[in-house]
């Protein structure tokens, strides 16, 4: 039995791929503060359903040939990502508020360390259980 | 690794606003330089543009240099009889470089500039306490 069947594990795991997801949007948007006519995304939030949790693999295109490509976008297509709906369009149709994009880094960063965190613990109860401390 | 791709993804960013401060150092540079002859135009002001591009290889819409345009406003004109470019009535075109304009866009980009790095510190971090889920 692989660690990662346990549900706290998977949920776990499930969380810090949503986290990185997130700081890659994040990245995109500060990135382009600056394009004509760029929206910034977000991911929306993440919610636990039994069923989703089931199927928490991502769904990637199957190589048939030895010739063909390897899919990319694996792990982009899991969660969903959507376009915010900013009060604040400069004239030059750009919808990026610096600000707000900091504060949601900084809030990512931080979710991010609780959730590791709460990894190194779980693993610590597994290991008090076997004995070993 | 999904951090790597942010931090790339950030130093595309980097990298825009790097070439937009050298377009705004050529302006501010050549704030004075007149035509070659009193026929001639003097320097134009360039305004450097930036496009959104979808990485194939970090599969993310990253931000590049578009093409540099330049700004077609009206040039200043001085009375400087004596000038070796001025005209019949004594007048020299400068060109049309404000530098109040150029230092308030130099400030935006050094902002912008600081929030992408703020981003590479940031992933850089998480990266680093995945790493210490090891050490426990």
């Amino acid at each position: 039995m692989a660690i990662t069947d346990l549900p706290l594990f998977s949920m776990l795991r499930t969380r810090m791929h949503w986290h990185q997801e997130r700081q890659r949007l994040l990245s995109q948007n500060v990135a382009n503060a600056d394009t004509r006519n760029y929206q910034p995304r977000d991911l929306a939030p993440l919610r636990f359903e039994p069923t989703r949790l089931a199927s928490a693999a991502p769904m990637v295109l199957d190589r048939t040939a030895a010739g063909h490509f390897a899919s990319m976008s694996g792990t982009s297509s899991r969660f969903e990502a959507d376009a915010q709906t900013s009060y604040e369009v400069r004239p030059t149709g750009n919808a990026v508020n610096l600000e707000d994009e900091m504060i949601k880094v900084a809030a990512n960063q931080m979710d991010y360390q609780a959730v590791t965190s709460l990894y190194t613990r779980s693993l610590g109860l597994i290991k008090t259980a076997i004995g070993r401390r | 690794m999904d951090f790597m791709r942010s931090i790339a993804i950030a130093a595309s960013g980097l990298r825009a606003q790097a070439g937009r401060m050298r377009v705004i150092a050529e302006n501010i540079a050549n704030a004075d330089s007149t035509a070659p002859s009193s026929g001639a135009e003097p320097y134009r002001r360039k305004i450097a543009t930036f496009k959104t591009e979808v990485d194939r290889a970090l599969d993310a819409r990253i931000v590049t240099l578009g093409p540099v345009r330049t700004d077609p406003s009206e040039f200043r004109i001085k009375h400087e009889p004596g000038h070796p470019n001025a005209d019949e009535n004594g007048n020299v075109r400068y060109p049309n470089v404000n530098a109040l304009v150029e230092m308030t866009d130099m400030r935006e980009a050094q902002r912008s500039y600081e929030a992408n790095i703020n981003i590479i510190g940031a992933s850089r971090r998480m990266i680093q306490r995945t790493i210490e889920i090891l050490r426990s």
